[in-house]
Formats: C-alpha cells, structure tokens, sequence
C-alpha cells in the first residue's frame, strides 16, 4: 500500500518534478544502506553522499524499488547530523515504471562540488515472511527477508553498500549475487558475524530507468534466525474519552493480536512448554507476556477480553510529570495473554486506562479554546499495526474542533456519540490509518471551545431528572383513586 | 396505669403516625441496601462475571435478545447446540429472565445510560433480591403487621437460603421468580381478604410473569388451589374466595398458555390439574350455595347428594379417559422423584447426577437458616394462634415447602421465604411482648383492660430508656400502632376471667434481657449470613481463587484460557465434544457448537457422549467422526486438586451410556475386582482404555520428570507409563492443566486405521522396544 499522504498537498508540484530530476545536476560519491533485520518490522538507513555538478541545484531525487515502495510505511529524509527534517514530495506513481521517485528539496542550494550527506531513514512493513513456514514448539524461528541488490538513484553513484545486520549472527543463508563483474572484483557478498554485506560496487550509471533495472537489478535474499515472536496487531481500535467534569482522559485500546510468525506444527503441548519455561529456554515464536509503556500518572487500568478479566498481568504506575518537563516517565505494564501465543495463534483484548487530563489538556488563554493531544497508538514492540481507527470523544458541546494529525490519515470523519448522562451528545473524531509502527506514536492535537452553558447541562440535566423524579412520588402519594369510599367485605 | 419505662405524652397522632412512616421508608431502604451490599461479594473478591453453568446460557440468549431484538429471540434457532440437532431457543426457554434483562437495557438506553448487558445480568439478582425484601415485607404485614414485615424483610434480604441462588452473576431464573413468588402470594392473599377482582387479577399478572420466568411456577400453581381447598374444606367458603380464585385462575391459567414453553400444559398435564379441579369445585360450592339460598334445606340436601354422586363419578371417568387417551400427560420424572427419592437415580440417571437434586443434608438446613429454623415452628404455631385465612396460607406453605426442601437441595430456596415470614412473626411477637411497657396492675384490675390499648396505641413514639430498647423499639413500634400484640391480648383475655394473679413482665430487667438476648440472636445470624455468604455462596465456579505462600488472593483461571484459546484459535464451525456441564460454558465463552449442554432433553444424545467417552478408542473414534466431532473436552482436577473434575463424574456417563447400551457398557467394569473406583496400577482394563481416562491421564507422568506422578484429587499414584492416544491429538492443555483438549485426528490418507498408521509413523522406535515388550509378556 503506497503512503499517500505525502502526495495529497503536492499533486501540482509534482506534475513538474520529472523535469527537476536532471542527472547532471548531482552525483553520488557513496551510498550506504544499513538494513537492521527484525521481525515485523525491518528499519532501512540509507546514506546519500552527495555532490552537486551543476550550480543551484536544490531538490535532489531519491529512487526506491517499486516493491520496497509498498513495504515502506515510513520515511525521513534529514541531512546526517540534523535534526530538521526535509521536505519530500513523491512524484506520482506510474504503473508503467517499476521504481518510484521522492523529490527531497535540500535546506540550501548546493554550489558545484559541493557535498551533502543525506539521510534516508525507512520502515518497512510485511517484509519478513517466515521460513520454514511451520516451526514445531521445539524447532527455532527462521524469517526471510528479501530486497534489491542495488540502491536505485537516477544519478551516478562512485560506490555502494548494502548491509543487513541481524539481531543475533545465526544467518543460515544469503543469496550471492551474480552478473556484478561490472562494478567490483572481488566476493560481491561476504559475512561476517551477524551482517551480510553487498559491495563495495563501484562506478554504477544511473540506475533509475528501466535498462539498468532490467539489466542488473536482482533480488538477495536472507535468511536468518531470529529470537522474538514476529507480531502483528490485525487491528487496533482506540477510543479516547475527554471528561472535563471528571478531569479525565480514558483511553481504551481494542486490540487483536496475532503472531505472524512460523505457525505451530502439530500441536500445543503445555508439558513441553512448562519444561522450556522451567529451563529458561522458551522457543522463540511464543510470546508468553508483552511488556508496555503507558503514560505516567494513570488510573484504574483495565485488561479484559470478551470473556472476563485476565488476571495475570502486572503494572508498575509511574506518578504523573508535569507537562512542561522533559522527562520520560512511563507506568510499566507486564501484560501476558491467557494462553501462551503460539505461531498463527490470536488474542484479542481490550486494554484501557484513565489519564489526569491536565497532562495532556491545556487552556489557550487568547482563543479560549482547550488543546488537547491524543496519541495515535500505545507502541507495542516490534509490532506492526495492520488498521488502526482512533477515536477522540470531545466533551458535550464541544463547538470550533480543530485538528492536526501528525501525519495524514487514511480517512477521518466527525460524527456524535451518546454516552452516560448526555443529552444532545458529543462530538466524536475518527481516524483510519494503515500499517502503524513504533514511529507512529504520536500525538493528534486538538483543539475545541467548550461554553460555560454547555458545562452546566449534565447537572441541569440530572437534577431536572430527579426533581422530576421526587416531585412524581409527592403527586402519586397524595392522590386516592379508590372509587369506592366504602369498606369492601 | 403503671408502665415499665415513662412515655411522652404530648405526641400526637399524626406525628407518630408520619415518623413511623418515615422510619419504615428508611429501613425499607437500608434492608434494600444491604440485601443488594452483601451480594456483591463475588463481584469485589472476582469480578463483574456470570457463574456457573445456567447463566451462562442465560447471559447468552440476553445478549442475543438485546442485540438481536425480541421477536429474533423468539425466534432463535441455535444451530450450534445439540449438534447436529439444534435446539429451537425460543419455544425451550423461560424468557422472563431474558425478557426482563432486555427490558431494562433497552431503558437505561434510551436515557442514555449505555450500561453492558453483561453488568445488567450480574447485577439483576440483587436487584431482584431488594425487591424480594419489600415483597416480603407486605406479605408480613398482611399476617400480622408492619414491624414483623420489616423483620420479615430484613431475614430474607440476607438470609444465605436465598443468597445462595441470588448472588450477583448468578444470572439464573431463581434471580427473579423469588420476588414474583412472593409478590403473586401476597396479591393473593390481599385479593382474598378483600374479594378483590382487581387483586385477583394481579396475582394473575405476576402468576403470568411467573410462569415465564421459572419452571418452579407449579409451585404456585398447587399452593394457591391448596389454600382454597383447605378454605372450603374448612368452611370457609366467601364470595371473596371465589372471586379471588376465580379471577386468579381464568386470567392467570390463560396468560400462562401464551409463553410457548408452557402451551397447552396447564390444560394437559397432571401437575396443573389440581388448580382446574379446584377451579370446578369451586364453582359448584358457589352455585350450591346459590341454591341453597334458594331452595328449602331438605330439598337441598337431596340434590346435594345425587349431585356429588354423579359429579364424583363423571370427574373420576373423565380424568381416567382423558388420561388413558393421552390427553393428560401423566406425571413426570422430576415430579415422581419428588416423592420417591430413590426414583430418579433408578430411572433416570441424569436427574440424579446433578448435585442440586440430591435429598438436603441437615447441616445445610442450618447454615442456610441459622436460628430462623428454630424459630421457624414458632411462626408457625403463632399462625396456628390466630388461624385467620391469611394463617392457613402460611401454615400449608411451611409442610409443602419444608417437605420439598428435604428432598431436594435446590428447593431449600422455596422454603427459605415462609421461614423468614413465620420467623418474623415469632420474633416480633416476642419483641412486642417485651418492648410493650404495660405492667400488669394488680392495684386497680378492672382498668387494666383498657390501658392496654391506649398505652400501646402511645408505644410507638416511647424512646425506649435503655439504648438497647430504642433499637428493637424502632423496628418493632412501626406498627405496633395497628395491633396490639398477641400476647398482650392474651394477657387481657385472661385477666378478664379475673384471675387472682395478673400475669404479665414487671419491671425493667426481664425486659433488658430478653430484648438483649434477642439483639445478640439477630447480631449473630448477621455475621452468620455475611460469612457463609462470603465463604460459600460468592465463587463463580468460572474462576477458581487459592491463596499465595504471602497471603494474596491467585487466580486459577484455567477455565477462561482454554474456552478462549478455543474461541480464538480454531474454525468458527469447530464442534467441540465435552461432558454436558461444559455445554453451556462452551457456548458462551468460546462460541462454539457443542454436542451437549446443560439443556438435558436429549437422553440418549448425552448417552451418545457418555458411551463415547467410556469406551476405547477405536469404537469411541466412529462415534466422533459421525458427530463431525473436531476438538474433545476433558476437566482434570489432578494436578492442583480440583475435585469436580470429569473423572469423579465418569461414573455417571458409564451409567447414562448404560441404560441406553446396556450390552456395551457396565458400570462394573469400571471398578477394580474388589469393588474400588481406582485410576492408578490397579485400575480395570475398561477404565484404562476409556477415552476419558486417556484423554485425562496422557503425558501427565511425564510432568513429575521421572518421579511419581500423583492424581491428587483421587490419592492415587499414577503409573509411571502414561496412556497413549492414537485417534486423538493433544491440542491443548490449560496452565494448571484444569482443562485439557484433544484434536479428532482425520482418517488416515492411505486407508489405514490409525492406530496402525501411527505404529508405522513411530516404526523405528518400536522395534527397538520390541524386543523388551516380548520378554515381559514372557515374564508374566
């Protein structure tokens, strides 16, 4: 699935880019791309070392494979050593051609010769697939991860890398690439420990087009152990609840679990897994408890699923830090599902937490308007978050919502929820998004009005209900609907 | 006129009259919260969960009822249990509970308060139970007066008799037919002191609600004409009988027939019959009666005559006719088993295998009533005292219901009411005796008669002079106003036959002691009632509580993780095969279609399940395969000393697969040559090639590692060689190993049985073990 946001406020500027990607204005003296493998999420450090030919030239063309493309759902480009993030616009995506180019415009124009290290950071999603595909409760967790040999630029690159580190150096297996005499001499692929490294290449044309990719691009392969569970959350669904009354912000996480790694073959035998706990050599595809970090300062947490509560979690509460600081503070939640989570096995539950509102809520003075930030997710490491749809319920009458999104969701809508003690309802926010990684956690502002009258309706409401109430009991005992005065028999 | 304790004067009437009103709100609500407080034990020690087995079905026709709609729930086909079978949900079930449940959600929604249908259905007993509390209270007043109401109404908001079948989650129909019970009793017997049409028919409205709610409606159906035969055979035939009887029966017979479950019944069958007699009974007294009125006493006496001749005889070959045709349904089993305690255990097993059933322990009688059982016959003597029609009721409820509750454990929650009713009515006659400040005047005799009434008629508003007496006074004084207790009329009486020496209590010290004696009786039976509630009444039985070594509460939650395991990792169509008790739990928890359930109508399907689970493998695995059977469920107490597991009950699937294959199975088979139920080295060949004791015992002395594998539920040292299984495939085993399930394997691919396909696959081992097997067969 492409990631569309980034072409939505540059549809324009991209029907021109083609033009601006001119071969001569740069040059690439090395490029480096680090592949950190993991489970369900593989992180891809890709450094530019950049030298203008011409002079003035601004917007520098990064390329990616058309597959790399739809694994990747996240990118940052900074230049090495900055923190600022440079703006990307993507060129629009043409079936017809098998790469995809991003547009980077550089903080400053370059003057010839000059050089730049750029900085492409990417996540990518869905890349690993497990193999073997079934893995018994004994046997250990081998993933296999596939790329492109070389790192597509439509410039001229000097000299190129490609390393895959693994988390552990057990690598059973790495394809060697063949047809490469062209760029280097030597073994196009050595190992040592847990990385696998392409190149050095050198010399290498520009590679955007479809001749070279045709010609020599090809696909390496990896295959390794790897010793955590590969999750995926099929699908999360957050509701965050604001009470002004309550001073509370209750977030609830509905979240369906599973383990995408090799699934079980044959079968579950609790014997043997009590005797791998026991020895402390628990197989590497079960995931017996998941550690989180939830905010500081919360309340009455809660883990339930369906059918009941799971009693067998424990949570450590960090006190709450005020806004203004910078310190991390996190509650620890050790959380372990009823069962074991084999390979292919599901769990669903639904976690949730009341928050001191005043740690995320603010007052703007000037506009009179509140400003609160919801973050998108609780990250779960090393997992992946298939479709998520957060939820922002405002306080009743809420009027003037604003919102900005970190990033721009797959869709999002206002609607109205009705929920304890209200009469006309709440505004409610909803936003969809896709493939959700630990980068993503971050934070929807919002901001809304609430009037003083509408603070005032719950009470009004509620005490009307039971003046109403008691004025109805008062009436019914003082009125006689016997008909007949007489003592019956 | 002397009086034990000075009393204020300048109270008028009307004040009294409101403060006791006020007062009797305000306990009315405290009874109301502590009923409803000391059923929340099960929610604070677990959690907002239904328990058991029954209300888990119940919890899961509400929800679909609440998400679905009535007439989708009146409708309900239920494909998934009874496999392959089905059950048709709406024409089986009371739907009063569901009904009722619905009802209320759909309230609490539409003023928007979206509370869980799951909460409604926890919370619906104690609920129910406060207004039991309240229902019971009118009943009380209408036998003696509003102080013993408000006893009456504290005993059985706490009493452990009721408790136990009203904790929160125990979402069962007992929850609300209590308080129908006692509502539809006290209608009645405000219609019949009245000859009330209008309160006839709401004892038909509730009776109705009754039948909807709760197979027990019989109860009701039999007490109410009891009462009225008992009335006419004592001569106590009114035109407020029949009226109250008459609008009772028409309206409650006929809106009883319209819940799909009852149908035709109360026409049909044996146990509505006595109401119908009556019914007809009635209306012949009442026309006799109306010719007698009319004609002279000798002609009368003629008609009379031929009249019940010809009546008696016609009755008696129309009901013979009727039944022999078929008509009217004879008695059934749990009705004979009422009678003949041994019944159900000869004829049918599966009534008497529910522990429910079994004849009440003595002890228990106790622990459900603590001193109410002793005060209990007092009542009911009391009742005897003053005999009015209201008594009678009373007196016919307490044998009927003390009878029952004898029988059968389950129908202590029948008697539990009258028990609180009679010992109410003791109590507070003491209390009055005692908080009644009149003392007997020796001086002036002749006035003494009418002091009585004036002083007690001054007594509600007395602030009892000792700290002990204003508490019982405050209860009792309510309506001490209405009636003077019994005792002091007595006392009147007999000092009318002018005796020489007065009877009555002087002074303050007799007073102290009996009212605190009392106050230390009722103190104890609190700590009583809370404790058995707490110790015995509040576990869901879903979740099991131990103890850590440092004193906190460990949840043993092997149920939840294995119904969920199945909810969440197998086909949605799976059918899972267990014992009946877990039939219900599967449904609910794990959502999947089952073979049995705690809905027993199907004998021989349980049979079915009982044979396959006591048999060996390979005649066990055609029966599986031909119930599409995918995943088998077993419970296993053994390893942390869980006794209500399937192995304990195995004996009762031999016995119901016995009476249905008498030639296949034997229950003696499944005992050792000297007649002990054993699962160790000296347990039977049948026993140890049963699916059940394979499926319990597979790999389990592999667990201790070489060492001796112990069943610690049985005692017994388990076998060093465990069983192996060749149908069936461990598919998984809960964390304390409670619940253990098993995979159907498919037939083998290349035609062979699997037994010998497993052989092949394990070949190498085998044959090296091969030689070591023959030389022991030689040895032995």
């Amino acid at each position: 699935m492409p990631i569309r946001w980034h072409a939505l406020p540059l549809l324009f500027l991209s029907a021109i880019a083609p033009s601006l990607a001119n071969p001569q204005s740069f040059e690439n003296t090395a490029i480096v791309r680090t592949v950190e493998l993991g489970g369900a999420i593989v992180h891809v450090t890709t450094t530019y070392a950049v030298k203008a030919t011409q002079p003035g030239s601004k917007v520098y063309t990064i390329a990616l494979g058309l597959e790399e493309k739809q694994k990747t759902s996240w990118y940052e480009v900074k230049v090495k050593g900055q923190q600022v993030v440079l703006p990307v616009s993507e060129q629009i995506l043409d079936a017809d051609r098998n790469y995809h180019l991003m547009d980077v415009t550089l903080p400053k124009a370059l003057g010839v010769n000059a050089t730049l290290n750029l900085v492409l950071e990417t996540i990518q999603t869905h890349a690993t697939t497990p193999w073997p595909k079934q893995a018994s409760q004994k046997e250990d967790q081998a993933l296999k991860y596939q790329t492109d040999l070389f790192v597509l630029s439509p410039y001229r690159t000097s000299v190129q890398r490609t390393k895959l580190k693994s988390l552990t150096p057990r690598i059973i297996s790495f394809t060697t690439p063949e047809n490469v005499q062209d760029f280097t001499l030597d073994i196009p692929a050595t190992k040592s420990g847990a990385t696998v490294t392409y190149g050095p290449y050198n010399n290498i044309p520009p590679s955007a087009n479809e001749k070279f990719i045709s010609k020599h691009q090809q696909p390496i392969t990896v295959h390794y152990h790897h010793e955590q569970p590969v999750l995926e959350v099929l699908k999360l669904t957050r509701a965050a609840e604001i009470s002004h009354w309550g001073a509370n912000l209750n977030i609830q996480d509905n979240i369906v679990l599973h383990n995408a790694g090799p699934t079980l073959k044959g079968h579950f035998s609790r014997l043997e897994h009590q005797s791998q706990s026991y020895f402390k050599r628990a197989a590497p595809h079960a995931l017996a408890a998941l550690t989180l970090h939830l905010p500081a300062g919360i309340r009455n947490t809660y883990y339930y699923d369906l059918i009941g509560n799971v009693s067998t979690s424990r949570l450590r509460v960090a006190p709450s830090v005020a806004k203004t600081s910078r310190a991390n503070r996190y509650s620890i939640l050790e959380l372990r599902p009823r069962y074991p989570m084999m390979g292919g096995w599901n769990y669903s539950f639904t976690l949730g937490w009341d928050a001191p509102l005043e740690d995320s809520a603010s007052w703007d003075k000037s506009t009179g308007k509140y400003i609160v930030e919801v973050p998108i997710m609780t990250p779960i490491p090393g997992a992946v978050v298939d479709t998520a749809e957060v939820k922002v319920i405002l306080p009743e009458g809420a009027t003037d919502v604003e919102f900005v999104p970190p990033f721009p969701a797959v869709a999002n809508w206002i609607s109205t929820h009705t929920t304890y003690l209200d009469s006309v309802g709440r505004p409610e926010l909803t936003f969809q998004y896709k493939d959700l990684t630990v980068f993503h956690a971050q934070n929807i502002f919002i901001s809304y009005r609430v009037p003083l009258a509408a603070h005032l309706t719950k009470p009004f409401v509620v005490a009307a209900a039971f003046f109403s109430l008691f004025a109805l009991a008062i009436v019914g005992r003082r009125i006689n609907l016997t008909i007949n005065k007489e003592k019956v028999l | 006129m002397p009086t034990a304790y000075p009393l204020p004067t300048n109270l008028s009437p009307a004040t009294v009259a409101n403060t006791a009103s006020l007062i009797r709100i305000v306990a009315l609500c405290l009874i109301s919260g502590a009923a409803i407080a000391s059923r929340l034990f099960a929610v604070i020690n677990f959690e907002s969960i239904i328990h058991e087995f029954d209300p888990w079905f119940n919890y899961r026709a509400t929800r679909v009822l609440a998400t679905k709609g009535f007439y989708e729930f009146w409708n309900w086909f239920d494909p998934t249990a009874w496999y392959p079978l089905g059950r048709v949900v709406g024409g089986t079930v009371y739907p009063g509970l569901m009904a009722t449940s619905g009802v209320i959600y759909n309230l609490l929604h539409a003023i928007n308060l979206p509370v869980d249908i799951r909460n409604i259905c926890v919370l619906l007993a104690p609920g129910f139970s406060a207004l039991t509390a309240w229902a019971t209270y009118m009943f009380t007043k209408e036998m003696k007066d509003a102080s013993a109401g408000l006893l009456a109404a504290a005993f059985i908001g706490i009493v452990p008799g009721y408790i136990s079948r009203s904790v929160a989650g125990s979402y069962d129909n007992e929850a609300i037919a209590i308080f129908l019970l006692m509502f539809t009793f006290y209608c009645w017997i405000k219609a019949l002191k009245q000859g009330s049409a209008l309160f006839g028919t709401i004892a038909a409205v509730f009776y109705f609600y009754m039948v909807a709610a709760w197979g027990g409606y019989v109860f009701i159906t039999n007490m109410i004409p009891l009462h009225a035969l008992v009335l006419i055979l004592m001569g106590r035939f009114s035109s407020r009988l029949y009226v109250a009887y008459s609008s009772w029966y028409a309206i409650g017979t006929l809106a009883s027939m319209q819940v799909p479950f009852v149908g035709f019944q109360p026409v049909k069958t044996s146990e509505h019959m006595a109401a119908l007699a009556v019914f007809g009974l009635l209306q012949i007294v009442a026309f006799a009666q109306l010719v007698r009125s009319r004609v002279s006493s000798r002609q009368f006496q003629n008609l009379l005559f031929a009249a019940v001749v010809t009546i008696g005889i016609l009755g008696t070959f129309a009901f013979g006719a009727l039944t022999y045709k078929g008509w009217i349904a004879p008695w059934t089993g749990r009705f004979y088993s009422l009678w003949d305690t041994g019944y159900a255990k000869k004829y049918i097993p599966i009534i008497a295998s529910v522990s429910e059933h079994q004849p009440t322990a003595w002890p228990s009688f106790f622990m459900d009533l603590q001193f109410l059982i002793f005060l209990f016959p007092a009542g009911v003597f009391l009742c005897f005292r003053e005999l009015r029609d209201e008594h009678l009721f009373v007196i016919i409820y307490a044998v009927m219901a003390s009878y029952f509750a004898g029988v059968m454990v389950r129908l202590m929650l029948t008697l539990t009411p009258v028990v609180c009713v009679a010992s109410a009515v003791a109590l507070s006659t003491l209390l009055d005796t005692f908080v009644d400040p009149t003392e007997p005047d020796i001086a002036e005799e002749g006035k003494s008669e009418s002091g009585t009434s004036t002083t007690s008629t001054a007594a509600p508003g007395a602030n009892g002079s000792t700290a002990a007496a204003t508490k019982k006074s405050k209860k009792a004084a309510a309506a001490a106003a209405e009636t003077t207790s019994t005792l002091s009329h007595l006392l009147a009486a007999t000092k009318k036959e002018g005796l020489a020496n007065p009877k009555g209590i002087y002074g303050l010290d007799t007073r102290l002691m009996v009212i605190f004696n009392t106050t230390c009786l009722l103190a104890f039976f609190v700590f009583h009632c809370t404790w058995v509630t707490s110790s015995a009444y509040s576990s869901p039985s879903v979740v099991l509580a131990s103890s850590n070594p440092d004193g906190s509460q460990h949840i043993i939650d092997d149920f939840r993780e294995a119904y969920y395991w199945l909810r969440q990792n197998t086909p949605e169509d799976a059918v899972v095969m267990s014992w009946w008790d877990y039939g219900y739990q599967i449904a609910g928890m794990a959502d999947r279609p089952t073979l049995v359930d705690n809905n027993t109508w199907n004998n021989t399907h349980i049979a079915t399940v009982g044979k396959a689970m006591s048999s060996s493998e390979e005649v066990a695995y055609p029966i599986l395969r031909k119930h599409d059977v995918q995943y088998v469920l077993v419970i296993f107490g053994g390893l942390i000393g869980y006794s209500g597991d399937d192995i304990n009950k195995f004996l009762w699937m031999v016995r119901i697969a016995q009476g249905v294959w008498p030639d296949e199975i034997q229950e003696p088979n499944y005992f050792t040559s000297r007649g002990e139920y054993k699962v160790d080295e000296n347990a039977s060949p049948a026993m140890r090639n049963s699916l059940m004791y394979k499926m319990t015992y597979y790999r389990f002395a592999e667990l201790f590692g070489g060492g001796q594998a112990m069943d610690r539920v049985r005692q017994q040292q388990m076998p060093k060689v465990g069983p192996t299984l060749d149908y069936l495939d461990e598919a998984f085993t809960s964390e304390n190993w409670i619940v253990r399930i098993y995979e159907v394997k498919k037939e083998d691919p290349l035609g062979r049985d699997l037994k010998s396909a497993n052989a092949f696959a394990q070949g190498k081992k085998r044959k090296r073990t091969k030689p070591v097997s023959r030389r022991r067969a030689l040895v032995s």
